[in-house]
């Protein structure tokens, strides 16, 4: 077929395959917030998506309710067994809460890097190319959503704000391979064990926590929760439980393979965690360590 | 009327793309493969086939460029390779009758050229975490299997619409 590669053809995509190759430089890198346009598509799809998503995740709701409905018995059974604990569990919850106020207030210490405010949001889109594993969820700066704040459900971490507009934020999930997405969390058992979570196994669908020290030992099943060192997130927020632990590739640390506590599929409605205590960012001397959360 | 609806179709199959990956992936079916749905692209690819190919072009670098900068925002991957994949199956379609049963099939093989290029482009860009085999049996047979279903589906209802737009009078 040699009209194919007409001359005029073969230089239109010459030009093109350089405007692609500049487009993928430009925007590849990491960037403090998006151009206007950008800005200004997103949050029209997005407000258009917010109109689409309403209907559907009523129909989903409605399946997944009548799904539940089947197992309402034999999840009332278990429940009830489980109620004497909670009673117990509650009184002593109370009491160390107060007992934790009281001695806050001999040390006069107001803030603690477990307090949060939190933003409610939902999901109205999700990447359909599965390699960068994002999400969009309608509240953006104008609802106080900043980057990298962390992104939560009932049952634990999902990821952090990537990128805001005015209404809309982009959320990565903690399964995107992005080695830029780095979080500091924390076993806490007898002695605390601190590592990353870095990296996700695609094919177990496990998160990677690195950094461990060689010579700890980690219970399988211990509960893996953010730290709160890193600067941005607060601590406490729980991410996971171990499933195994292996020595990595040099021997001199440890990875846990980490089970994550909140679904990352079928998302609906999400927490944006605003972290109240001031955040290490004025004070910009750790820059090599700005990308551990 | 006739002329909004090729965009209003396109920009539907554009969000329940992200819907349909919202909803529904490989954990729903307990298995850890990855189904992507590419139902704007096929929709383009149709445009091409049975519609114009200088409209399957523009739309395909309209809404390629919408796609990375709303869902990737890495801009140019999409833009450039549904342009680029419609203009190679339009020639191709050239070659032999466009029924829809070839369309069909030139559509599913369009869509696994997308899947590994799209996989090459980001090898390039950043850790995919897979090799190529892993990647063949986790995510490219898995989407080639859902993407032929919904051709089959509505590859005649796609059809009539683009017909009802009537772009020979154009």
């Amino acid at each position: 077929m040699p009209q194919f590669f007409l001359n005029k053809r073969l230089i239109v995509l010459l030009v093109s395959i350089i405007i692609l190759v500049a487009l993928i430089g430009f925007s590849v890198r990491e960037r403090e917030k998006l151009s206007w346009p950008e800005q200004f598509l997103k949050d029209t799809t997005g407000f258009v998506q917010n109109i689409f998503h309403q209907p559907v995740q009523f129909v989903a709701g409605f399946v997944e309710n009548v799904n539940d409905l089947q197992h309402t018995y034999q999840e009332n059974k278990r429940l009830k067994t489980r109620l004497d604990e909670y009673v117990k569990l509650k009184t002593e919850v109370q009491e160390l809460e107060k007992e934790n106020v009281e001695l806050r207030d001999i040390l006069d210490k107001k803030e603690s890097l477990r307090d949060f405010d939190p933003i409610q949001a939902t999901i109205i889109a999700r990447n359909p190319d599965m390699w960068h594993e994002k999400t969009i969820i309608n509240r953006g700066k104008i609802h106080g959503v900043q980057k990298d704040m962390a992104v939560i459900t009932s049952k634990g971490l999902i990821g952090k704000i990537k990128i805001t507009t005015q209404f809309t934020s982009t959320v990565q999930l903690l399964s995107s391979m992005d080695p830029k997405n780095r979080i500091s969390v924390g076993i806490y058992g007898k002695g605390t064990i601190y590592g990353f979570i870095e990296g996700f196994d695609q094919k177990e669908r496990l998160l990677l926590m690195k950094k461990i020290p060689y010579d700890v030992k980690i219970k399988k099943g211990s509960e893996v929760v953010t730290s709160g060192l890193g600067g941005v997130f607060p601590r406490g927020l729980p991410v996971g439980k171990v499933e195994k632990v292996e020595s990595d590739q040099y021997g001199l640390t440890q990875v846990a393979y980490v089970k994550p506590s909140a679904e990352l599929y079928d998302l609906n409605h999400v927490i944006v965690v605003k972290r109240k205590i001031s955040t290490t960012e004025s004070s910009s001397g750790a820059g090599a360590e700005g990308d551990d959360l | 009327m006739s002329r909004l609806i090729i965009p209003l179709s396109a920009f539907f199959f554009f969000m329940a793309e992200s819907t349909y990956a919202d909803l529904f992936s490989g954990e729903h079916f307990n298995s850890s493969r990855i189904f992507v749905p590419h139902f704007l692209f096929i929709f383009i690819l149709f445009l091409t086939i049975f519609g114009s190919t200088k409209y399957g072009i523009i739309y395909g670098f309209i809404f390629g460029f919408l796609f990375d900068v709303v869902y990737t925002e890495i801009l140019g991957v999409y833009a450039f390779l549904f342009a680029f994949l419609a203009l190679v199956v339009s020639r191709l379609m050239k070659l032999v009758h466009s029924n829809i049963f070839i369309a069909a099939l030139i559509s599913t093989a369009a869509i696994a050229a997308l899947e590994i290029l799209v996989y090459e482009a980001n090898g390039l860009i950043k850790d995919t975490g897979m090799n190529f085999t892993e990647f063949a049996t986790i995510r490219l047979l898995p989407t080639l299997l859902l993407n032929f279903a919904f051709i089959i589906i509505l590859a005649f209802p796609i059809k009539r619409i683009i017909e009802k737009a009537n772009f020979e009078s154009d």
